[in-house]
């Protein structure tokens, strides 16, 4: 019991840090990023070549972090800033984006899986059972990242702003708000999150030129399903990652992979806004 | 050329000789093609009538459909399963196909469901043919050695006729099935297809029942892919979970945007080429090729996003000049069976409103409004801004849009019904801004109005338009009837709105909601409006609900008027007792209404 409490504990964090990213750029810039997966490979890939080049595991997380939010900013220039009033297309080219990405990767380094070191290896003890730390540490690192990221939108100039545009781009242009500029900053971050959080769970799995694609599809489901807000996303993961963790244990794990888009597609044919806003 | 023979004939006549020439190409093929092209061929061919399907549903009707590859997936598995678990022979593999065709048709018309309602997001109609493949590829891992789980089924016994067979199956599946498409989509109701891709919303408040079109196209464009899918399976001899899988599905999505959408030929075109390049490819070079055909599609999203097809198609009119494209010529008619205003009887009012409020959580915008209106009545609806006339239209108009209370419709409670039913009760509504089909011609946005009443014919099209007099009136009177083939979208702001009228009218409602309808008009043109809206109360019996700003306008042509204010009904009379009122006096100057009562 112990071990399934913790098992969708964790779970959750590492739904909600995989999707923290598709969430901001959601919910300031309206807009579908399915170049997400292929950000999150190329946080992967940039944790593999910082411990492959010999640097501690821990600064995988921030060098990925950089190299996305640069990478980021790139991207919308090109591709995303032409497109924001066809969000149906956006979804079309930056699904291109992350095929490119995924082939510039095999032609980099290959098709093969790679590994990279856990920063943190063994377990702790928890509540009367042995579990694996680094696990636990990405559940952390989620609870503080619904603080910071509430905080960013709280308390910030860059906040006000994006909410702003969030509630009545014109209005917020109106008064003076560049909206182009939070526009670039959100896909920034939101892209920098998606490879930190790429980087964040390669330890528990392995590198390879597709891994972000799986959690795409989830990311995006819970993203829908949560609307704007941080703390609905946390909610969202631990529900639908509850559920997924339930099924895959109590049923097939094959099930417990469909759990999310099936719940998520439920609960959007009956209330289309979501756990948000009631 | 009016006649409505020749023309259907022609168009028959362009369909049968673009399918000669096709099938022509394909019996001749196999002679000039190697062994190894032939066979990349075959599951190209397969493929691209796929793409066709996908670009009628996204191109045309525009819902973003990530699930085409879901369909494909149940065809071919209906025939690996039952070739592998069953049988073989020519009546299993009938039973097969059909087993396959009613799976995908179940299964698209479930995804119909879910997907289309009245107020869904277009984003979410998109996830849920997103969600389909992703769910299907679960189910066939789960079921283990059923469906050979992730290495799919193989060497599975079927035909093993020779490649000349297989590409002639191929090619005339892909020719047969295209020439339906370009029917369908150049026909009347291909032009009800557009009118929902450009405004979906206006298409429900004529009548048309946009979600049931919308199902209706997925089962067939399912059909037409399980189809594909099991000729693929039969001839490859191999299935894998990625037929079903969501990259393919958004490998339709690329080549179809690459070929153009809503060019139907572009993407088979664009199919068969990338398709075969790629599989000729993969052995050299396939990293570099993706990442190619990646490149391009981000490139032609962002910067050219109806494809290449419209560059080639400019190109040929650089050619020749003289290649306009055909617009078919339609002639009006009156309409001697227009039942216009024959609903109207004396003992159940045409509309009845009892307490009807709307509250945007805790923001009353309408509070128990009571309101009966008569047949031969004309209504006005006055207040100032904010008070509510244009939220009280759309819930009379729109079922789920009421928070409480009743509206009947000529003795018809419209219940929580959406709002191409409650057109059925006999509604017609014209909008605020002249909202309409920019690509249509007027002609064709008439023909939309009559949709509900006349149907659309799915592979034909109408040359005569039968409509009852007062539209034929308006439609003089503003001289859209010399214009009938313009597109809207060249039409100045008066003649939108003679035509938005004439569209309504078209629908022959029997209760008339006008929302300021000849706002922004001349004083020339509101004269040509108020006089058809008083004849259709006195000679065709109509009730007419109105909401206008322009006080003179309504002392003109209203018989009773209703004053709104924050959402309450403030007073109701006749035009003069509401005119000489102090209190609507105070209400419009601003003053407190509490000192006025």
């Amino acid at each position: 019991m112990a071990v399934l409490a913790l098992d969708i504990l964790t779970t959750a964090g590492i739904l909600f840090v995989v999707s923290s990213g598709l969430l901001i750029i959601l919910g300031v810039m309206k807009l579908i990023n399915f170049a997400h997966g292929a950000f999150l490979t190329v946080g992967g890939y940039t944790a593999y070549s910082v411990s492959a080049a010999g640097y501690s595991p821990w600064l995988s997380i921030p060098a990925a972090a950089i190299f996305g939010f640069v990478g980021g900013l790139v991207v919308e220039r090109l591709i995303v800033r032409p497109l924001y009033d066809r969000p149906l297309d956006a979804i079309l080219a930056t699904w291109g984006l992350g095929i490119v990405i995924g082939q510039l990767i095999t032609l980099g380094f290959g098709r093969g899986v790679q590994f990279v070191p856990t920063p943190l290896a063994g377990t702790t003890e928890l509540l009367g059972v042995d579990y694996s730390a680094y696990r636990l540490v990405v559940a952390i690192v989620a609870v503080l990242l619904v603080i910071a990221m509430s905080a960013l939108l709280k308390l910030t100039r860059f906040g006000l702003n994006a909410r702003a545009v969030i509630m009545d781009e014109t209005l917020a242009r109106g008064l003076g708000i560049d909206s182009t500029r939070v526009r670039a900053w959100t896909f920034g971050i939101g892209a920098a999150l998606a490879c930190a959080a790429g980087a964040l769970i390669t330890p528990l799995l392995s590198v390879d030129p597709n891994m972000g694609l799986p959690w795409l599809v989830n990311s995006f489901m819970l993203v829908l399903i949560s609307g704007v807000s941080f703390p609905s996303l946390f909610v969202a993961s631990l529900i639908l990652g509850g559920a997924q963790v339930v099924v895959s244990t109590y049923a097939n794990p094959i099930l417990g992979g469909m759990t999310i888009v099936v719940i998520a597609a439920l609960v959007l044919r009956i209330n289309p806004k979501g756990f948000s806003r009631g | 050329m009016g006649d409505d023979r020749t023309w259907a004939t022609s168009r028959f006549r362009r369909a049968f000789i673009g399918s000669l020439i096709g099938l022509a190409v394909v019996a001749i093929a196999p002679f000039f093609l190697d062994i190894y092209l032939t066979s990349i061929l075959i599951r190209t061919l397969f493929l691209a009538a796929v793409v066709m399907t996908v670009d009628i549903i996204w191109g045309w009707v525009g819902i973003l459909t990530f699930g085409q590859s879901a369909f494909f997936g149940i065809g071919a598995y209906a025939c690996g399963l039952v070739f592998t678990h069953y049988g073989f022979g020519p009546g299993w593999a009938l039973g097969a196909l059909a087993i396959g065709l009613i799976a995908a048709a179940l299964v698209a018309g479930a995804t119909g469901w879910l997907a289309f309602f009245h107020g869904s997001s277009p984003l979410y109609a998109s996830i849920m043919t997103l969600a389909l493949p992703i769910i299907l590829t679960q189910v066939i891992f789960s079921a283990g050695t059923f469906t050979g789980s992730s290495s799919g089924l193989s060497g599975f016994p079927t035909y093993y006729w020779s490649l000349e067979v297989w590409l002639w199956i191929a090619g005339v599946f892909l020719v047969l099935t295209t020439a339906g498409g370009w029917l369908l989509v150049r026909s009347d109701f291909g032009r009800v297809m557009i009118a929902i891709r450009e405004n979906e919303l206006r298409c429900a408040y004529l009548g048309i029942p946009v979600s049931r079109i919308k199902t209706a196209l997925m089962i067939a464009a399912a059909i037409v892919t399980a189809a594909a899918g099991f000729g693929y399976a039969a001839f490859s001899n191999v299935v894998a979970p990625e037929l079903a899988g969501f990259q393919l599905g958004t490998e339709f999505l690329i080549w179809t945007a690459l070929g153009g959408r809503g060019t139907l030929f572009g993407p088979v075109v664009a199919a068969i080429g990338i398709e075969t390049t790629s599989s000729w490819l993969s052995g050299t070079l396939p990293f570099l090729w993706q990442l190619l055909i990646g490149v391009v599609f981000v490139t032609v999203i962002v910067l050219l996003p109806r494809g290449f097809a419209p560059l080639c198609t400019g190109l040929w009119r650089y050619v020749r000049p003289k290649s306009r494209p055909f617009v078919l010529e339609r002639t009006l008619a009156l309409d001697s069976d227009s039942r216009l205003g024959q609903r109207a009887s004396i003992d159940t009012p045409p509309l009845l409103i009892e307490q009807l409020s709307r509250r945007y959580g805790s923001l009353h915008v309408l509070t128990d409004v009571t309101m009966t209106a008569r047949a031969s009545q004309l209504l006005g609806i006055i207040g100032p801004n904010g008070a509510g006339k244009t939220t009280l239209m759309r819930c009379i108009s729109d079922g789920n849009e009421r928070s409480d209370g009743m509206v009947k419709i000529n003795g018809n409670d419209i219940g929580r019904a959406s709002p191409h039913k409650v057109v059925e009760h006999g509604v017609g509504r014209s909008f605020q801004n002249t909202s309409l089909f920019d690509s249509l011609t007027i002609a064709e946005c008439l023909m939309l109005a009559r949709y509900r009443l006349d149907g659309a014919q799915l592979f034909r099209n109408k040359t005569n338009l039968a409509l009852s007099q007062p539209a034929l009136d308006i439609l003089s009177a503003t001289g859209l009837d010399q214009r009938l083939t313009e597109q809207t979208k060249n039409l100045s702001h008066g003649m939108k709105r003679g035509l938005e009228l004439a569209m309504v009218l078209a629908s022959e409602p029997s209760v008339l909601l006008l929302d300021e309808p000849t706002a922004g008009l001349t004083h020339a043109e509101r004269a040509v409006i108020g006089k058809v809206l008083s004849r259709l109360t006195r000679e065709y019996a109509l009730c007419i609900v109105l909401i206008e700003h322009d006080l003179d306008f309504v002392r003109e042509i209203s018989d009773r008027v209703v004053v709104l204010h924050q959402g309450e009904i403030l007073m109701e009379g006749s035009v003069d007792e509401v005119v000489s009122s102090e209190l609507v006096k105070s209400v419009y100057a601003g003053h407190q209404v509490e000192a006025a009562e």
